[in-house]
C-alpha cells in the first residue's frame, strides 16, 4: 500500500512540474537516502553504554543465543542510562535502558530483548527509517502540490498524504505484532514476553495516575514527552499486544499437542 | 526539599511526605545506600503484593524531591542504579521545622510569637 501511495505521489509530482517534477523526485530519493544513513549510523544526544560479556553474561549469552535461533548475526547491545524503562532497535543494534532492569526479571529483559532482535531479523529496522523520513517528504510534496498544483492536484496530493499516514500507522503496527510473534518463537520461556509487558504496563498505567487507587498516594511526577499522534499512532496498546501473545501462545501449544 | 504539604494527622515524616515514600526514606535513612531491588525486597516483607515498579516510580520521585540520588554503578551483577541519601534525617526535620515555623511566622506573626513565649517559660 505505501509503495503505491509513493508511486501515486511521484507521477502528481511528475504531471504537476514536469521535468522539474523529476528533479524534485530525484532530490527526494537522495534526502531519503542521506537521512537513512545519517538515521542507522549515528545516535547522538544519548549515554549509551556498550554490554559487555564480563558485566551481564546473562544477558550477552541470552542475546547471543536468540540471535543464533533467529539465523542473525550478534547485534550490538548498549544500555542506556535512563530511569525509565525503555528499548529500541536500529541498524543491527539493541538498546535497553538501565530503567528496565529495576522493574523486570531476567527472563523478561530477554523477552523485551528478543522483541527488539525481532525488528532486526524482519527487517524493520531497515523499513522503519526510511518509512519514518518518508513521511516528511511526502509531506513537502503535498503542500507543493497544494502551492502551485491544479485543484485536482491539490485534492489528490491531500488524499494521497492522509492515505499515506493510515497505511504507516497500519504498517508500524503489524511490524509490532510481527516483532512479537518472533520473539514468541525465539524464547526458551515465551511466557515470560506477556509478563514482561503486563508489568511495563503497570509501569505506565501508574505513572500516568490511572492507577492511583491501587498504591496509595503515588502521583508520578514523571512524564514523557507527548507527541501529537492524533490517527497516526504506530504502536499497538499493551492491552492488544498482551492479548495477541496469549491467543499465539494458545496456537502454538495447540501445535506442540498435535 | 522544601515540605509543601504537614498534615495534622499524620506520625513522623508521614505529615510531609506521602506514606510509601516515607516507609522508604526511613529504611534509606538506615541503609544509606540501596537499589531499587534491596529496597523492593525489604518493602515486600511488609507489603506482600507490591511491585518492582512502585519502588522504581517512588525512588525516583524521591529523587526528582532531592531525598535521593541516583548513580550508575558496575557491580557484579552488570550495571545499575545505586540511590543514596542526599541529607540526614535530622538535618531533614530541621528543614520541615523550619520551613513550618517560617510560614507561621509569615501568616500568623503575633500569635506565632506568643505561643513560642508560652512555651519557652
Amino acid at each position: 500500500m505505501l509503495y503505491l501511495i509513493l508511486a501515486l505521489e511521484v507521477l502528481l509530482l511528475i504531471e504537476a512540474f514536469g521535468k522539474l517534477g523529476f528533479v524534485m523526485v530525484g532530490f527526494a530519493v537522495s534526502l531519503l537516502g542521506a537521512l537513512y544513513v545519517w538515521a542507522t549510523r549515528h545516535r547522538f544526544g544519548e549515554n549509551l553504554i556498550p554490554l559487555e560479556r564480563e558485566g551481564m553474561p546473562w544477558l550477552y549469552d541470552g542475546i547471543a543465543e536468540l540471535a543464533r535461533k533467529a539465523n542473525v548475526p550478534m547485534p550490538r547491545v548498549y544500555l542506556l542510562d535512563d530511569y525509565i524503562p525503555n528499548a529500541y532497535s536500529f541498524g543491527n543494534t539493541i538498546v535497553l535502558s538501565l530503567g528496565l532492569f529495576e522493574v523486570l526479571s531476567e527472563d523478561e529483559i530477554i523477552a523485551v530483548a528478543a522483541h527488539e532482535l525481532g525488528h532486526i531479523r524482519n527487517r524493520d529496522t531497515r523499513w522503519f527509517p526510511l518509512v519514518t523520513y518518508g513521511r516528511f517528504l511526502v509531506l513537502m510534496a503535498t503542500l507543493l502540490l497544494i502551492i502551485s498544483g491544479s485543484m485536482p492536484v491539490k485534492v489528490a496530493s491531500s488524499v494521497l498524504y492522509v492515505a499515506y499516514e493510515l497505511a504507516r500507522s497500519d504498517f508500524m503496527k503489524k511490524r509490532e505484532f510481527l516483532a512479537d510473534e518472533t520473539a514468541l518463537r525465539l524464547l526458551p520461556i515465551p511466557m515470560s514476553l506477556k509478563k514482561a509487558l503486563e508489568e511495563l504496563k503497570y509501569y505506565e498505567d501508574l505513572r500516568t495516575k490511572v492507577k492511583v487507587s491501587a498504591v496509595p498516594s503515588i502521583e508520578p511526577g514523571i512524564e514523557r514527552e507527548k507527541r501529537f499522534t492524533f490517527f497516526t499512532e504506530t504502536h499497538p496498546s499493551y492491552e492488544e499486544r498482551i492479548l495477541r501473545i496469549t491467543v499465539e501462545m494458545g496456537m502454538m501449544r495447540m501445535k506442540q499437542v498435535q | 526539599m522544601e515540605p509543601h504539604e504537614f498534615k495534622l494527622t499524620e506520625e513522623g515524616i508521614k505529615a510531609v511526605l506521602p506514606p510509601l515514600e516515607a516507609e522508604i526514606m526511613e529504611h534509606m535513612w538506615k541503609v544509606k545506600v540501596a537499589t531499587a531491588g534491596q529496597v523492593y525486597e525489604y518493602m515486600k516483607e511488609k507489603h506482600p503484593d507490591i511491585r518492582r515498579s512502585t519502588i522504581s516510580i517512588l525512588m525516583n520521585r524521591l529523587c526528582e524531591k532531592g531525598l535521593l540520588q541516583r548513580s550508575v554503578e558496575k557491580g557484579r551483577g552488570g550495571m545499575r542504579y545505586v540511590y543514596s541519601i542526599t541529607t540526614t534525617r535530622e538535618e531533614f526535620e530541621r528543614k520541615v521545622v523550619q520551613s513550618i515555623l517560617d510560614a507561621l511566622m509569615t501568616n500568623f506573626r503575633e500569635a506565632t510569637y506568643a505561643y513560642l513565649s508560652k512555651i519557652k517559660k
